[in-house]
């Protein structure tokens, strides 16, 4: 508390024209300050020695239905405590412009680039204003997330093309790869400058499922959107759903019954173990090494098997709810869980031997696709790529939420970035997931599994919340609107923080190792794009 | 070299291990059937995401694993379009997709089947309506079979698929 405290102070003390609010929101300050000092406080936030924060969450609200104005709120993590800040600032109804803080943080760029996309609001110095969400062929002027643009208004198209960085000189080409790809991926568009074989520059052109998922969110009540947050990203379903109920749990002021936490926290780890099997997997096929992935896709069927046996679908669908979790589990299933575990982490464990003395295999795969701790944070990377490249942060451990408060998390943490220490993280969390679960079966209490919400949200109260997705943490910020509704719900995807850091991590390496490395990074399109 | 001997042997053949699959929900049209004769006993397939939330893709992913082991029906994933029979269609159709879309149809030979797989490319799902999807597969490319599921389950997809190519739909264990 008393850091906490200091925190704020230190941050009042350099600037005296802040205004600090009162928040409800736990291990949160909130202040309040004028667009012009913006990228003052924005970098001493960043830079400060005892403050480090990382940019963790920038979105926009667009209030002029009520207040005539249009919200900005940047969420900064200080790395020491893991301590929120909270910057909001308001641009009147007819001001445009807002200071860039591109220029100090480089994590901001997506996120002032969507900005201007989805309000039409101009970050100033931007060093890079192209379009990123609507591609060139959207017309002029619209902007889908304000409030004014009809939800269901399908756009003609307009001529436009996307202008690339280019490279040029003697010997100097470009391979476009995408949006459609050789594998069953989604779409997603790499244009690479090479000269002879490294990797001189890789640039990302993406947003192509974008299927307005944020707008989407605003035609359905705080209660009834849940199915669409188990559908922003599938593989990430139950990260995305009980982030969103967290998030509408603490606007409602529903506490979860002890044992819905515990089951939240089990059906999390399920999530987590077979995306990592199947990523492990994945990875050594993509060095053309086939045995592993033939038995990791075996046992992540396995675990699919199950989760369709205990909640009827293979994905987690339909488990999480606002209030709690809508299945309950008998001991005899617990006890089903735990036996599959056991067998699975005997036959884990003897493919992990076979695949570390596979010298050709961790030859391949050592020094590859290098992402710096230093770069790692300057793009403010998370989840199991930020662990890998010596980021030390799992908010299982830094922000308890669901049972992990009574659960303690090892975090893994490895520091050479490349895709070996990706690999491992997984494989080491793989083991970590299995003693969890047996953990949750010892210690899970009896009881409901949900509560019934009772009250209704104020309109313009509003909630953030964060959940450690098995690629990292997913982010929601949900803002009730009139009678129930939703105003503005932001959803962060860990794979929109970590897609730009891929450009760096390939530079130099080959093309052929660029498959290798981006399976390492496995990041969702369908989460990033929306 | 021994070890993974004696995994394979401790392993030893999964294929097959799943629950059966419902019988399809939509049956495959005589017209549609007429379609897939000439892939009888070889059909290469094209997945194009057009927006799926990716739920789609990873089943279709596992109906390479050794449980389903699609090869063994001798239907195959092709790499390209233009290696393709058949393509397999998941996701609504987005505003930036639909352009991809129409291409990669084009560029896949003449005969082909056009599968729409999931919901989302039946009819939208939830994201129905959304100001940046233009709307279902058929819409923009003609649809001869559809699967229907959010998202089906492999062995599912994989009895579809059998029912139409042979008529039966029985033959997948």
């Amino acid at each position: 508390m008393t850091e906490s405290r200091s925190c704020d102070a230190v941050l009042t003390a350099a600037f005296p024209s802040i205004v600090q609010k009162d928040v409800v929101q736990r291990e949160c300050s909130h202040f309040l300050i004028s667009k012009d000092l913006l990228p003052a406080i924005t970098r001493y936030l960043h830079t400060q020695a005892g403050l480090h924060g990382r940019l963790t969450l920038l979105w926009a609200v667009d209030n002029r239905p009520a207040h005539n104005t249009y919200g900005l709120h940047y969420l900064f993590t200080l790395e020491p405590s893991r301590r929120w800040v909270l910057l909001s600032t308001e641009l009147a109804g007819n001001d445009r412009l807002f200071p860039s803080i591109t220029p100090h943080i480089h994590a901001a760029q997506w996120y002032e680039r969507e900005i201007r996309d989805l309000f039409g609001l101009i970050p100033q110095g931007h060093p890079d204003l192209r379009r990123l969400v609507r591609h060139e062929h959207w017309p002029k002027g619209t902007h889908p997330l304000k409030k004014d643009f009809p939800w269901d208004h399908v756009l003609g198209r307009q001529q436009g093309e996307h202008h690339f960085r280019r490279i040029e000189g003697e010997g100097v080409f470009e391979v476009p790869v995408g949006p459609i790809h050789a594998g069953i991926i989604e779409p997603g568009h790499f244009r690479f400058s090479v000269a002879g074989e490294p990797i001189m520059q890789l640039e990302l052109h993406h947003f192509w499922t974008h299927r307005g998922v944020e707008k989407l969110f605003e035609q359905h009540t705080l209660i009834a959107a849940v199915p669409l947050a188990e559908r922003v990203s599938g593989d990430t379903t139950i990260g995305h759903s009980l982030a969103y109920c967290q998030a509408i749990e603490s606007l409602l002021h529903l506490e979860v019954p002890r044992r819905g936490r515990y089951l939240r926290s089990l059906f999390l780890e399920l999530e987590r173990l077979h995306n990592h099997l199947g990523d492990v997997g994945a990875i050594c096929n993509d060095t053309a090494y086939a045995l592993p992935h033939a038995h990791c896709s075996r046992m992540k069927e396995q675990i699919m098997q199950l989760n369709d046996r205990l909640t009827g679908s293979r994905f987690l669908r339909g488990v999480n709810r606002v209030g709690g979790v809508a299945i309950d589990l008998t001991a005899a299933q617990l006890a089903e869980i735990v036996a599959e575990m056991d067998r699975i982490e005997q036959d884990f464990s003897e493919l992990e031997s076979i695949i570390a003395h596979n010298a050709s295999l961790i030859d391949r795969l050592e020094t590859t696709g290098v992402l710096t701790e230093r770069t790692a944070w300057d793009h403010a990377v998370v989840g199991v790529v930020g662990r890998a490249s010596g980021l030390d942060q799992d908010l299982r451990r830094d922000r308890p939420f669901a049972a992990y408060d009574e659960l303690p998390v090892k975090v893994v943490n490895y520091r050479y970035g490349d895709v070996r220490a990706r690999m491992r993280v997984r494989m080491d969390e793989i083991h970590e997931s299995i003693r969890l679960v047996r953990e949750i079966r010892l210690k899970i209490p009896q009881g409901p599994v949900a509560v019934e919400p009772s009250c209704v949200a104020q309109a313009g109260e509003w909630a953030l919340s964060a959940v450690e997705g098995w690629r990292g943490e997913i982010l929601y910020m949900v803002m009730a609107g009139e009678n129930g509704t939703i105003h503005r719900c932001k959803v962060r995807d860990p794979s929109y923080a970590n897609w730009p850091a891929i450009q760096q991590a390939v530079l130099g390496n080959i093309i052929p190792d660029f498959p290798l490395i981006n399976k390492s990074f496995s990041l969702s399109y369908a989460g990033n794009d929306l | 070299m021994f070890r993974i001997l004696k995994k394979s042997l401790k392993t030893g053949v999964v294929t097959g291990q799943h629950p059966a699959a419902a019988p399809p929900e939509e049956i495959s049209t005589s017209e549609a059937k007429d379609k897939a004769r000439p892939f009888l006993s070889s059909l290469a397939f094209r997945a194009v995401d057009t927006g799926s939330c990716n739920a789609c893709e990873m089943e279709m992913n596992a109906l390479a694993n050794p449980v389903y082991d699609i090869e063994r029906f001798g239907i195959h994933i092709a790499a390209s379009p233009r290696h393709a029979d058949a393509l397999v269609v998941t996701g609504p159709v987005t505003v930036n997709m639909e352009r991809a879309l129409k291409d990669v149809y084009q560029q896949t030979p003449d005969p082909k089947i056009v599968i729409a797989l999931g919901d989302c490319a039946i009819n939208c799902g939830v994201f129905k309506g959304s100001y940046a999807v233009t709307g279902p597969v058929e819409k923009h490319i003609p649809v001869d079979l559809r699967i229907p599921g959010c998202p089906p389950r492999p062995a599912e997809i994989l009895k579809a698929l059998q029912e139409l190519r042979t008529g039966t739909g029985s033959n997948t264990d």
